[in-house]
């Protein structure tokens, strides 16, 4: 034990300059080439990009990754929350928001300084992250649920507006998405001191914020201020975020596996937690941006640095998933027993009628094309209606197939917070058709299903083995999903951004739009929808007993492990289709079940009947608000629906702990 | 809801075309054909900016995207697309006869050889061959203007750049419309290496310091985001660029880079403008 102990401060120390010492090997030669014997031009290129790009871009990757693993470090402490860190809470997303927002509506803040811009927006999105938080005593998987969910919203919504204002924002597009490049030393010069003086000041709090691991009540009677200490050091991170964000946008994952890295390698006090931390940090970024330098050549300038941070952080976040010691045992599922409001028939009354009429009102009403409103009657035209019915019946279909995918997800899991997009397997399905595109070039129904499938049926076996390996439990699925989602997305979004035709198609399945929706697809897509919600239907019995854990189950002679991996592949299947209609961004997933859960349909058929219906009609106005509010452009339903249904998801999450 | 109510100008008027790239568009104006709807409307002003096209003109969307309801209520004899958007040739069918015109991927002939080439076929395919022929004469002898008018003031060579961020731009060689436009009005090219099939190459900025001709002045395309200028400001490498000094760099009005005759003729109109202020 001693001799472990005497051992661990060394560890931390090993890989921070592990990784800088190869990111300064990989970054060397470009460094080095800029101050071979001078030319004699008055202008030498070589040595100008070496002074004035290159270094400037290391300092500012050391400085940035440094203040991220900071705040990280910061936030899993004072939450006492190892997945806690500025991308989890959504607070990075938040920054990246108001910068857009200001960017595009209000240009005149941004000469306030643009991280007073980039401040309000983490702190708005801290400030409602940790009110909802409170309010389920800062349980570490609410805190990161209302987080993701956050920050997928700012994401739809900046993507939204780039996509309309896409040829102004093209380099709003890249640096939104972490581009470190610099032409000068004014960002790592202002980062410096920014990121200087905030770290000094959390130095200040780390003692304090050490006793706080005695307890609230220990730390009190040792004249701690717990609240005020708990907000000073949020506020600090959340302004670290802020910094970070304005200058060089959102680089996801390194506030939350500098942090492990560090308590891994065995800095267990604070202090030294968050020195190592920085330092840590400070090496990741550093080493993945010289190895994206290096590997992508040419393109380099162009990948966004923050988008490949993903590529480096999930492996290691896999890695260390099993490893880690979470401190906290989570309540999984906070509401086993929600009051029942409304009886079968008395939701199938509310539902119904509301399905009828948003179905009616997608087909029948739309835009002219002098732009006005008008409702298509009797002698309407044929052609229109031709146009619109497919797009309908794929949006509802995928919807109700994504939404059944969350009911059995959550039943098989045992957690609320399961669906097919937040676990990953929507990720991996549009992964799986990014390969068949790029490898096959794949088209018609059959072979994109195929490939999709096989997308999402390695990412649900992934989750699968780390389950099996952590028992299951559902912190640790949780996070392997969102790190598999934001590598794949990453990796979907390096292929776009190397500019291939393709990309386009792509995006299209990104965004989750219908527009290629013709009638074949919309057939197949029917089909799909009834096959597997029917079979999902038939599998009631399981459904239900599934979730009363092991005994149940076998004393009615069931085989347990035979119909959870049934039910599995059945949901990986319905995840696979309706992704192929609405791509992997929409919550109808995780929205569908917990509303038909909200209306009292807590058994399986109903909820299951409940949830398809509900998520179908969603993704139906959905659909219907993207063709026709910004007519005759379109919002691709897949963004539309994340962005009507994040809110209300807040929404539902904050109603029910009032409860 | 008949269209004829809703437009009646349109409906009495020779063919109904409805155009997804801006380059053709402007062609059919100049063969005297207003288009029914063109995609991306909204930014004409923006990247084309002449010809002027009338009000009534629909938006049809994003060009990979055109609503499919306005294009079936356009009811078009014609639609006209570029290679580029092939992903929607089968969709594009259903809605009236598709003609796929290649006017700036380059395969071989100089560019502005085949935006000609494509005006004549499209004038002869919309039965507008008189107005082709006279539109592509009016170029030439736009060509013949400019060339004597720059003859007087003994231009300097110029490159051409849009810039994409504070670090990068596309500068245009050949093969480019532009470049092929230069050639055409007595203007020396100064960006000797070759363009992609698009008609341009991407650099950083710092590669524009290889242009050796101490004369060479280098222009650059509107629209430039105002950050970004500012940005360019800032920055050692611009500043530091031998190029970018006052006196050598200038910025034009938008010209569309993937255009076809009329953006030639716009293009060789600034260009002229502005070398001649310069003399």
């Amino acid at each position: 034990m001693s001799a472990t102990a005497a051992r661990r401060p060394i560890a931390p120390l090993v890989i921070a300059l592990g990784g800088d010492v190869l990111a300064a090997l990989l970054a060397g030669p470009r460094v080095a080439s800029g101050f071979g014997p001078g030319s004699d031009a008055s202008y030498d290129a070589a040595r100008l990009v070496a002074v004035y790009a290159t270094l400037p871009r290391l300092a500012t990757a050391l400085l940035a990754g440094a203040a991220l693993a900071l705040a990280g470090a910061i936030f899993q402490q004072v939450l006492r929350n190892p997945l806690a860190s500025p991308t989890t809470l959504g607070i990075s997303a938040g920054a990246n928001l108001t910068l857009v927002l200001a960017t595009l509506f209000l240009p005149s803040a941004l000469a306030f300084g643009r991280e007073f811009v980039a401040l309000a927006g983490s702190a708005a999105v801290a400030l409602l992250v940790l009110g909802l938080g409170m309010r389920r005593g800062f349980s570490p998987l609410a805190l990161v649920l209302s987080g993701l969910v956050i920050s997928l919203w700012c994401g739809a919504l900046a993507a939204v507006l780039v996509f309309f204002n896409e040829r102004t924002l093209v380099s709003l597009f890249i640096w939104g998405a972490g581009s470190l490049a610099v032409q000068d030393w004014s960002i790592p010069l202002k980062l410096l001191w920014q990121v200087g003086a905030l770290a000094v000041l959390s130095l200040l709090f780390a003692r304090p914020l050490g006793l706080l691991d005695l307890g609230d009540t220990s730390a009190s009677a040792l004249g701690v201020k717990v609240a005020a200490l708990r907000l000073g050091s949020i506020a600090i991170a959340v302004a670290l975020t802020a910094v970070v964000t304005s200058a060089v946008g959102v680089i996801g994952f390194i506030g939350l596996v500098a942090p492990a890295i560090a308590r891994l390698a065995g800095a267990r006090r604070v202090l030294p937690l968050l020195v190592w931390s920085s330092l840590i940090g400070a090496a990741l970024l550093f080493l993945a941006d010289a190895s994206l330098q290096t590997l992508a050549g040419s393109f380099g300038d162009y990948l966004p640095t923050g988008a490949v941070t993903a590529l480096f952080g999930t492996p290691v976040l896999l890695f260390l998933l099993p490893r880690l010691k979470l401190g906290h045992r989570v309540i999984a599922a906070s509401n086993r027993n929600p009051r029942r409001r409304f009886t079968a028939q008395q939701a199938a009354a509310i539902v119904l009628p509301l399905l009828v009429l948003v179905a009616l009102m997608a087909i029948l009403f739309g835009r002219s094309i002098a732009g006005d409103w008008e409702w298509l009657w009797a002698g309407m035209q044929a052609d229109l209606l031709a146009l619109r019915m497919p797009r309908v019946v794929a949006a509802f279909a995928s919807g109700a197939m994504l939404a059944v995918a969350g009911v059995l997800l959550q039943r098989l899991t045992g957690n609320e917070m399961a669906s097919p997009e937040v676990l990953g397997i929507s990720a991996g399905a549009t992964f799986g058709l990014a390969v068949g595109l790029f490898v096959t070039g794949i088209a018609g129904f059959g072979g994109q299903a195929g490939f999709a499938g096989i997308g999402a049926f390695s990412v649900l076996g992934i989750i699968l083995l780390f389950a099996a390996r952590a028992n299951f439990a559902p912190e640790r699925v949780l996070l392997a999903g969102i790190a598999l989602s934001a590598m794949v997305d990453a990796l979907v979004g390096l292929l776009a951004v190397l500019g291939d035709p393709r990309a386009l198609l792509l995006l299209r399945w990104m965004t989750g739009s219908t527009y290629s929706a013709d009638g074949n697809l919309a057939v197949a897509l029917s089909i799909s929808a009834i096959v597997l919600i029917g079979l999902a239907l038939l599998a009631r019995r399981w459904l239900d007993l599934i979730p009363l854990g092991p005994a149940p189950a076998t004393a009615v002679g069931m085989s347990l492990s035979r119909s959870r991996l049934a039910l599995y592949g059945l949901a990986g299947l319905l995840s696979a289709v309706a992704t192929i209609g609405v791509g992997p961004l929409s919550f109808i997933g995780l929205m569908g079940p917990h509303l038909a859960r909200e209306l009292g349909l807590t058994r399986a058929l109903p909820q299951t009947a409940g949830a398809a219906v509900i998520g179908g009609t969603l993704l139906l106005l959905a659909d219907w608000l993207g063709r026709t509010l910004v007519f005759p452009y379109q919002i691709p339903a897949g963004l539309m629906s994340a962005l009507i249904g994040a809110p209300f998801l807040i929404l539902l999450l904050s109603r029910r702990t009032q409860a | 809801m008949a269209l004829g109510q809703v437009f009646p100008s349109l409906a009495a008027n020779g063919p109904r075309v409805v155009s997804l790239d801006n380059g053709l568009a402007s062609t059919l104006l100049g063969l005297g054909v207003t288009p029914v709807g063109i995609a991306d409307r909204s930014s004409w002003e923006k990247w084309v900016a002449e010809p002027l096209l009338p009000p009534e003109v629909v938006d049809l969307g994003v060009p990979a995207e055109p609503n499919l309801e306005v294009l079936a209520a356009l009811r078009p004899d014609f639609i006209l697309t570029t290679p580029y958007l092939d992903a929607q040739l089968p969709r594009l069918r259903e809605f009236g006869t598709v003609l796929r015109y290649n006017s700036f991927i380059h395969e071989g002939a100089p560019i502005l050889d085949m935006a000609i080439d494509v005006t004549r076929q499209l004038a002869s395919a919309i039965g507008r061959v008189d107005e082709g022929g006279r539109f592509i004469a009016g170029m030439d002898s736009h060509f013949e203007l400019c060339r004597t008018r720059l003859a007087a003031v003994s231009p300097p060579a110029v490159a051409l750049a849009y810039f994409m961020d504070a670090r990068h731009a596309r500068v245009y060689g050949d093969p480019s419309l532009f470049n092929d436009v230069l050639g055409r009005i007595g203007v020396a090219n100064a960006w000797t290496e070759p363009s992609n099939q698009w008609g341009f190459q991407g650099i950083s900025i710092d590669e524009l310091s290889r242009i050796a001709d101490p004369a060479a002045r280098l222009i650059a395309f509107e629209p430039i985001p105002p950050d970004l200028m500012e940005a360019l400001k800032r920055s050692p490498l611009w500043q530091k660029l031998p190029i970018a000094q006052s006196g050598r760099f200038s910025t034009l009005p938008p010209a569309l880079s993937f255009g076809m005759v009329n953006e030639a003729i716009r293009f060789a109109s600034l260009l002229t403008d502005l070398l001649e202020q310069g003399a």
